[in-house]
């Protein structure tokens, strides 16, 4: 049985246990499901970060040909995820709060967080900072979809204002309402 | 003559059993029988079957089952037996009573039509009173005895109603039954309208009742004449005049013999007057005696007595059936007992040095016999089933019986034998089966069996173990089906050879699947195996496939994309 890893067309490295089939079973033994729920959990988290993915939905493990077949799909061993156990994995992410249902009050799809809010305040402030914009308004468009590509770019709106709002926290950041939508203006760290 | 004034045609082609009433009883039938109307053959009635009962006589006609017929016993006053000579056949002459017949013609004639085989209500009590009743019990209710009414079923059934022309037209149409019964064609309209009221409770009773039917006081007698006597005031037909003696009987030729038997029978059966002895009990409870016949009460006391009888034959049931577990319980003594005998016996003929018993001496065939008899019995036992009366505490009683289990699932000398058969792992119902089944008698209950299965491995070698799966499947096992030494081989069967399902261990293992499948999930629920489930697309809606790895996740480190 030696398995080894695998790199996808997208140049993501598949790990050796994704070629094994029982990873696509859900196991009923707390033990061995409970450290197969945590390879998946990293598995998926460490693809959205490959390609800037933000949300994964259950839907994606019904249907073939979306962005995460890579990795829920394995044609070489004819297996795939089976939505329950998608699903299972999802709510095991939520609890462990490395994702968080989007939109809230329901189970099928959720938004991932493989940089916490926090994190992501602090990419946002520093990618303010260095590229001189402190004080200036900018809209959230200008943030999400630069003309400069960004580390920021294509993040969801909500999870940017999350991160504005922690920021809004500590003072340095400020959401304001103006005529065709939301923007948001930064401040320089005071007392740091 | 006589055979179409007194009999009643029947259905041949119905067997007579069926077509007896409730209280009636078959007591012998005789064949090739032929029957004389009067004095001259009857040419319909030559060769049939004659049956007796308790009530009737039944001639089935054999190649015509269309000309059977029935005879009411009751008509019967007189017979004649004639031994036969040469070839004449004996017979038997039955006169007929021809004052009877006038009278069966207007109570219970009309009551073969639509009373025999009809359902109707007592007005009394609400009874439902089904057929099958012979007249005589017909007439009345079978739940409180009170007696049918002719007129209140005439006015509530209108299919009574021409019965009840019937009876007024024949006894116009005879002047002797209007004179000698004058009374009992008014009196039945006047009685529905005579209405006695209790003296103690007011209630309204049925002119009927001898006692209230709410409060058992005893009623007042109404004044008119009482329905009961009615049948017996009835007078001779005038046709009784005309009688000769070959008009009314008939005689039956007993071709084939049989005749002294059931001329017996025919006597006895005449002699006890079955059919009067119902009809006097029943019409008239409440001229003669007890008061407490009528009524709620009555009723009540019917349902107590029914119960009690029910009560007597169960009891009666059960201790013939202690009986013959006693007598089953002598029989396993006397196998015992043979047993030893042929034991000692065959000692003493070893020690004589003349070799073993069967070799053909008496004493040796002797001692076949009785064991070919008690294999065959089933009480081949190399020693008798230990019971808990031949040892003195409970703790010697389970040792024991530890000692006889072990004998039986290793039993030595062929391997098939034992209950185990061969096998390193068996259900435990399995085996308190084939134990008790064994034993025959004095069966192990379940309670005595699990306590004996606590002793049993000190007994066995190697030692038997009893294991029990979280589903409740409880087994017996060799060292072999402990979960550790099943846990090792399945891993190197897995590690060697790859995934495998649940069959295929199973196959390897020699056992049965739903066996192997807990025994897996076992060692799965350790963690030891994980799954791998395959959907299989079949032309039945598919499937599902699991096939058992070695756990890959146990010691799996991650060896994917590392995050910058």
């Amino acid at each position: 049985m030696a398995r080894s890893t695998h790199t996808t067309p997208s140049g993501f490295l598949l790990p050796s246990i994704h070629s094994a089939e029982p990873f696509f079973t859900q196991q009923p033994n707390p033990t061995t499901q409970s450290k197969q729920t945590e390879t998946w959990s990293r598995l998926i988290l460490s693809y959205a970060r490959h390609r800037n993915l933000f949300f994964v939905r259950v839907e994606d493990a019904e249907t073939a040909g979306g962005e995460w077949d890579e990795i829920l799909r394995n044609e070489r061993i004819k297996r795939k995820v089976m939505p329950p156990h998608l699903s299972h994995i999802l709510s095991e992410m939520v609890a462990k709060n490395q994702a968080a249902y989007e939109p809230p009050k329901q189970t099928r799809s959720v938004l991932l967080y493989w940089r916490l809010p926090e994190e992501w305040a602090e990419v946002l402030h520093q990618w303010v900072t260095s590229t001189g914009q402190l004080t200036t308004i900018l809209t959230f468009y200008e943030i999400t979809d630069p003309p400069v590509p960004s580390p920021l770019s294509g993040i969801p709106a909500v999870l940017l204002r999350k991160a504005i709002a922690i920021l809004g926290k500590t003072g340095r950041a400020q959401i304001i309402s103006i005529a065709d939508g939301e923007g948001a203006r930064f401040f320089a760290a005071t007392g740091k | 003559m006589a055979l179409a004034r007194f009999t009643k045609p029947v259905d041949g082609t119905i067997p007579v059993p069926a077509l007896l009433y409730d209280d009636e009883d078959v007591v012998t039938n005789q064949d090739g029988v032929g029957i004389y109307d009067g004095s001259v053959k009857s040419p319909l009635h030559q060769t049939g079957v004659l049956t007796l009962t308790s009530h009737r006589l039944f001639f089935i006609s054999v190649p015509t089952p269309s000309d059977s017929f029935s005879l009411d016993l009751s008509h019967i006053v007189q017979t004649d037996y004639y031994a036969g000579l040469l070839r004449s056949s004996a017979k038997i002459t039955l006169r007929l009573n021809a004052s009877t017949d006038g009278k069966t013609d207007a109570v219970s004639g009309d009551s073969s039509e639509d009373g025999e085989w009809a359902t109707w209500e007592c007005e009394v009590c609400g009874n439902r009173n089904g057929p099958g009743l012979s007249p005589a019990k017909a007439a009345v209710c079978s739940l409180c005895g009170v007696p049918r009414a002719i007129s209140s079923s005439g006015s509530t059934t209108p299919r009574a109603l021409p019965s009840q022309a019937k009876t007024s037209l024949t006894s116009t149409s005879l002047p002797a039954l209007t004179t000698g019964g004058a009374g009992s064609p008014g009196s039945s309209p006047d009685g529905s309208s005579d209405i006695i009221a209790c003296p103690a409770c007011t209630f309204h009773n049925h002119p009927s009742l001898r006692v209230c039917e709410i409060c058992a006081t005893p009623l007042p007698r109404p004044p008119s004449s009482n329905l009961a006597m009615r049948s017996l005031t009835a007078s001779p037909a005038p046709s009784a005049a005309l009688a000769s003696g070959d008009a009314s009987s008939m005689r039956l030729s007993f071709r084939k013999g049989g005749d002294k038997a059931f001329y017996a029978a025919l006597k006895r059966a005449l002699h006890g007057k079955r059919w009067q002895v119902t009809k006097t009990t029943n019409t008239r409870p409440y001229n003669t005696q007890d008061t407490v016949a009528g009524g709620v009460s009555g009723i009540m006391t019917s349902v107590q007595n029914n119960a009690q009888q029910r009560n007597t034959s169960i009891s009666t049931a059960l201790s013939d059936l202690e009986a013959l577990m006693s007598q089953a319980q002598h029989m396993v003594a006397l196998a015992s007992e043979l047993t030893e005998q042929i034991r000692v016996a065959e000692a003493k003929a070893k020690a004589e040095g003349r070799g073993s018993l069967s070799d053909g001496t008496e004493e040796g065939e002797a001692a076949n016999f009785i064991q070919t008899s008690l294999a065959q019995l089933g009480l081949s036992m190399t020693n008798a089933p230990v019971t808990q009366d031949m040892m003195k505490d409970e703790r010697k009683w389970m040792e024991e019986l530890a000692r006889e289990l072990s004998g039986l699932t290793q039993q030595e000398r062929k391997k098939t034998s034992g209950i185990m058969r061969g096998r390193g792992i068996v259900a435990l119902d399995e085996v308190w089966g084939g134990w008790n089944r064994a034993r025959g008698v004095a069966l192990i209950p379940p309670s005595t069996f699990l306590q004996v299965l606590a002793l049993l491995p000190s007994y066995t070698s190697p030692p038997l173990l009893m294991r029990t799966f979280p589903s409740g499947l409880s087994v017996l096992h060799t060292p072999r089906y402990t979960h550790v030494a099943f846990t090792s081989r399945l891993s190197s069967l897995i590690a060697l050879s790859g995934p495998r399902t649940t069959l295929e261990v199973a196959r390897e293992e020699r056992v049965t699947v739903p066996l192997a499948g807990e025994m897996i999930a076992e060692v799965e629920r350790d963690g030891e195996i994980c799954r791998d489930e395959v959907q299989i697309e079949g032309p039945f809606g598919g499937g599902r496939d699991v096939r058992w790895w070695i756990n890959v996740f146990e010691d799996y480190v991650w060896d994917g994309q590392q995050d910058t």
